[in-house]
């Protein structure tokens, strides 16, 4: 990979939410569109949708469905357990398409499809738009829960994207995985929400779908609240420590007897040294 | 050869990214279009540096207004580091106004800030001057979170008849980092920029560094409410859109509840 390359798919990895496109069109824009920048896009834009769990419609619904590596055939096709198919995707343009129908061989088939049910309940209990997939992973040995909430409000200069990734491993009864919030605002600036809550938690290792839904809701549940807590930690903390909304003597300067100003006395609320 | 389409999408494309790597970014966009370097340098705040002025052992701040070369002026000894012969220096007059614009903003950032690192340069214009106050701290409370504020304030002064117009653009950038066990890692930064235009009546030259400093007092305290905010109103406010804690079932019959009680009380 040349140097402009890995430029390039940094810009890529570093798109906010809902904003792969204006990316992509800057990019053009600056180095031009030639085809070597489209061999350089695409495997950039495969990975970043892959990664932030995309969301495409198959051809004639109107339900997403999404991208992810463990719903990965190869080759661009990718396939859904709810509606037993398998599509191509178009990573630059988001479309699916040639859609096959596609039967899951696994031996947590049975688990798969429970865990999705009672996910798809925790989602619409708690996201008010999301998309959500489960899927056999690691050589069939465990199983993959994942669900993305996208809120994209351009004329506002914001969007966010909220995503849960776990692994559940029947054998163990391990559920890892990450939590992971971004949030965009870009009115007469650039602000970045980013975080990263790594999961380390069990189960028993006979849990039915149901009951990892419960872990993972109890666990998301947790991870919110302390979200909440720790803007209010950084706003009365590092925040406050930087700057002063009014100096101790709570009085704006008056910059016409700056030159008489002491410091330590005046700036001291006048107490004598 | 480089376009004003392509400085527009560079700016755009920084607009975009994550701004805690503008820099590293900014860097990037040079390498593939060098043309644009020069014009980017100059147009987009980067966090700023401390260097100890040799002369005075005093902290200053470098930015592209105080750089000639590979060498900055110190705003304390008026020496450029490394040694420059024939460095771009203000005029006699503009000078003088630096230095007590210098120990003006020292007591402010004394006032407000509490600690931290400030400088002033000036230069001058055909029709007046020019300047840019920096202040910068930074700060880990606790040692369980970190913040670092940085100020740049670009103003013109263009004198008129027992006037001067200012103009005024600021830009505060603040990056703000936890990490807990609870928590994980979290990670709030960027930049704000907003602008200001303001006549001001002026006797001599001290009214010049009093108008400026009245100014960007009432702007960096502006834009301080605007980056309480944005960073723990906002983007709280986005979370809890993208994800309810109380079921949403829930709410919604809450929500129901709440206007039935609300038409009851109309009839």
């Amino acid at each position: 990979m040349s140097s402009s390359q890995g430029t390039i798919a940094s810009f890529i990895k570093d798109a906010p939410p809902g904003e792969l496109s204006n990316v992509v069109t800057d990019i053009k824009a600056l180095i031009g569109d030639q085809s070597d920048t489209t061999q350089t896009l695409d495997p950039a834009c495969q990975q970043y949708n892959e990664e932030q769990l995309a969301a495409v419609k198959l051809p004639g619904s109107s339900q997403d469905v999404i991208i992810s590596p463990y719903n990965s055939l190869g080759n661009g096709r990718y396939f859904d357990v709810e509606s037993q198919t398998s599509f191509l995707v178009d990573h630059s343009t988001k479309k699916s398409s040639a859609v096959e129908s596609y039967v899951l061989e696994s031996q947590h088939a049975d688990l798969v499809k429970s865990t999705l049910k009672a996910l798809a309940a925790h989602a619409q209990e708690h996201y008010p738009s999301s998309s959500y997939g489960a899927y056999p992973t690691n050589s069939d040995s465990a199983i993959a829960v994942v669900l993305v909430a996208n809120k994209y409000s351009p004329n506002n200069f914001w969007n966010g994207r909220w995503r849960s990734i776990y692994t559940f491993t029947p054998g163990s009864g391990e559920l890892e995985g990450n939590i992971k919030v971004d949030v965009h605002y870009y009115e007469d600036g650039n602000v970045r929400l980013l975080t990263d809550r790594p999961i380390t938690s069990s189960i028993s290792s006979s849990a039915t779908g149901p009951e990892v839904i419960r872990q993972i809701a109890s666990l998301e549940k947790k991870y919110q609240e302390e979200l909440n807590r720790a803007f209010s930690n950084l706003s009365e903390g590092a925040f406050k420590s930087l700057r002063r909304q009014l100096p101790i003597t709570r009085q704006k300067i008056e910059w016409e007897k700056i030159s008489g100003y002491r410091l330590g006395q005046d700036i001291g609320g006048g107490r004598p040294r | 050869m480089s376009s004003d389409e392509q400085f527009d999408s560079a700016l755009d494309l920084l607009r975009r990214l994550n701004p805690k790597h503008t820099s590293q970014n900014l860097q990037a966009i040079c390498t593939l279009v060098p043309d644009l370097t020069e014009d980017l340098l100059s147009s987009v705040d980067q966090p700023l540096e401390i260097r100890r002025c040799k002369k005075t052992g005093r902290d200053y701040l470098l930015c592209d207004y105080n750089r000639d070369g590979d060498s900055h002026r110190s705003p304390w000894s008026n020496e450029f580091d490394p040694p420059l012969s024939d460095g771009t220096m203000p005029s006699e007059k503009v000078r003088k106004m630096e230095i007590g614009a210098n120990e003006a903003f020292d007591v402010y950032r004394e006032l407000y800030y509490e600690g931290g690192v400030s400088s002033v340069y000036f230069w001058d214009l055909d029709d007046g001057f020019a300047g840019v106050v920096l202040l910068k701290k930074a700060a880990s409370p606790g040692g369980k979170s970190q913040g670092v504020w940085d100020s740049i304030h670009v103003f013109e002064a263009v004198d008129r008849a027992r006037t001067a117009h200012y103009k005024l653009t600021s830009t505060v950038i603040l990056n703000l980092s936890t990490d807990t066990e609870g928590l994980g890692g979290m990670d709030l930064s960027g930049n704000m920029t907003r602008q200001v235009e303001q006549d001001h009546p002026v006797e001599n030259d001290a009214s010049h560094i009093a108008n400026v400093g009245k100014m960007v007092e009432d702007m960096e305290l502006k834009m301080r409410n605007l980056l309480q905010e944005v960073y723990f109103g906002k983007a709280k406010d986005v979370v809890g859109d993208l994800r309810s804690i109380p079921p949403l079932t829930q709410a919604n019959k809450d929500r129901a509840t709440h206007q039935e009680m609300i038409n009851a009380m109309r009839r």
